[in-house]
């Protein structure tokens, strides 16, 4: 596979495109012709570097999480600035951006970038990071981010740096020393710059997370208290009362009974009783012949001649009605 | 005074991961009424500060020019597109 900065054998045809009166090339075949010019400097560049620690990940700055204050050294007029721009602002519409212009290709490029970094560091302390970059282009465009002049730029900036060059397959030396790499510049406003919609839900997030939480504790506390309680009534005087209550109930229930049963035994005896008067009753005996004999007046029972005189008025009770009368006689029986 | 500086100094992700604390410790339900009502009070001063510090900067696009050595000013960044783009938002 040919890669940028290959040096390259071509077999095929040339034409020309009469329209336009543009030279195409068809290629047949493709021959590797050994590593290019380009590619060697990088390389040698590139592991020079590496062996002086200037891509080490310990001297990488971290960017802040909210930047406030960025600067983008690029070109004033190409699409870089106006992705980078335009999407930042999408992600944070409150942000400060300083551009720095700056040329990104031909000889003077690399040193005039470099030397805007410095420039930055001197004068721009309080620039949260800088983006560094420009769009696509050839191995040849985009070679100052391959001179070391540059690298040791971004290596001493105190200001974190973030390297935003060419498309996603295109690495610079710039890369490797940059505090952040980033594909493209869209790319690079993409990773720095905060969603700040997102953010804001996420904090509302938060804060509805919280309420519910506390509204929840609250509750939570509430239902103790009511659980509490019901024990502390199950424990308390009155379900003492009420247990006093039922067992009045019960025992006046059971008193009820008893003494229904005793009532029942009194009228029980009562009859007995009752019957037994009926068999002593002198009417019983007047049934069976007897009568009794009584004074008129003062209805008093005759039961000795010493009670009466010859003449005196008597009654006879017999079983179905009385006989007056009067004494005609009293004869003693003597035995 | 002394408190509004520190504020200032606290960096945005430190109040959004205390603020996330505050949510676990809440949910965790182990707080008495007063932790809670204390928690919940400075967890919505922390999501107040949050949105200060979301809000604090101005929006402002310029273009730097260097004079010299040592010599430089700002102007509203001027390329005719990056205008066009300002005026968007």
């Amino acid at each position: 596979m040919p890669v940028d900065g290959m040096k390259v054998k071509i077999r095929g045809d040339v034409s020309v495109y009469e329209k336009r009166g543009e030279y195409q090339l068809y290629v047949k075949e493709i021959i590797e012709a050994g590593k290019g010019e380009l590619y060697l400097a990088f390389e040698r560049l590139k592991a020079k570097l590496k062996d002086e620690g200037l891509f080490s990940e310990k001297v990488k700055k971290k960017l802040p999480f909210i930047p406030q204050n960025i600067a983008v050294i690029t070109s004033p007029t190409g699409a870089a600035i106006r992705d980078i721009i335009t999407i930042s602002l999408r992600r944070f519409p409150n942000l400060s951006i300083l551009v720095v212009p700056s040329l990104v290709q031909g000889t003077s490029a690399a040193q005039e970038i470099a030397k805007k970094i410095d420039f930055l560091n001197k004068y721009f302390k309080d620039l949260d990071f800088i983006i560094m970059g420009r769009g696509g282009g050839s191995i040849e465009e985009l070679w100052a981010f391959n001179e070391e002049i540059l690298a040791r730029s971004i290596y001493h900036s105190k200001i974190p740096i973030v390297s935003a060059v060419g498309h996603e397959t295109d690495f610079t030396i710039s890369d490797f020393v940059a505090d952040l790499r980033s594909p493209t510049p869209s790319a690079a406003a993409e990773m720095t710059i905060p969603d700040k919609n997102n953010l804001i839900n996420n904090l509302s997030l938060l804060k509805s997370k919280i309420t519910r939480a506390v509204k929840r504790n609250f509750e939570l506390k509430i239902e103790n208290i009511n659980s509490v309680s019901r024990s502390l009534k199950y424990q308390g005087p009155e379900n003492k009362i009420n247990q006093y209550y039922q067992y009045i109930d019960e025992f006046s229930a059971r008193l009820n009974s008893r003494i229904k049963h005793q009532v029942e035994l009194y009228e029980e005896r009562v009859k007995k009783e009752s019957q037994r008067l009926d068999s002593l009753s002198p009417w019983a005996v007047i049934e069976r012949g007897y009568s009794i004999c009584r004074k008129i007046p003062g209805k008093e029972i005759i039961k000795r001649l010493e009670q009466i005189e010859v003449g005196t008025k008597i009654e006879v009770i017999i079983s179905d009605g009385k006989i007056l009368s009067k004494v005609e006689r009293k004869e003693a029986v003597s035995n | 005074m002394k408190n509004k500086k520190k504020v200032e100094d606290i960096p945005f992700e430190e109040y959004l991961r205390k603020l996330e604390k505050i949510v676990n410790k809440l949910e965790e339900g182990e707080l008495t009424l007063d932790e809670s009502v204390k928690t919940y009070e400075e967890g919505m001063n922390i999501s107040k500060i949050c949105l200060e510090k979301l809000n604090k900067t101005k929006k402002k696009i310029e273009q730097l020019v260097i004079e010299g050595e040592e010599k430089y000013s700002t102007k509203p960044f001027s390329e005719k597109e990056g205008e066009d783009i300002i005026n968007e938002f």
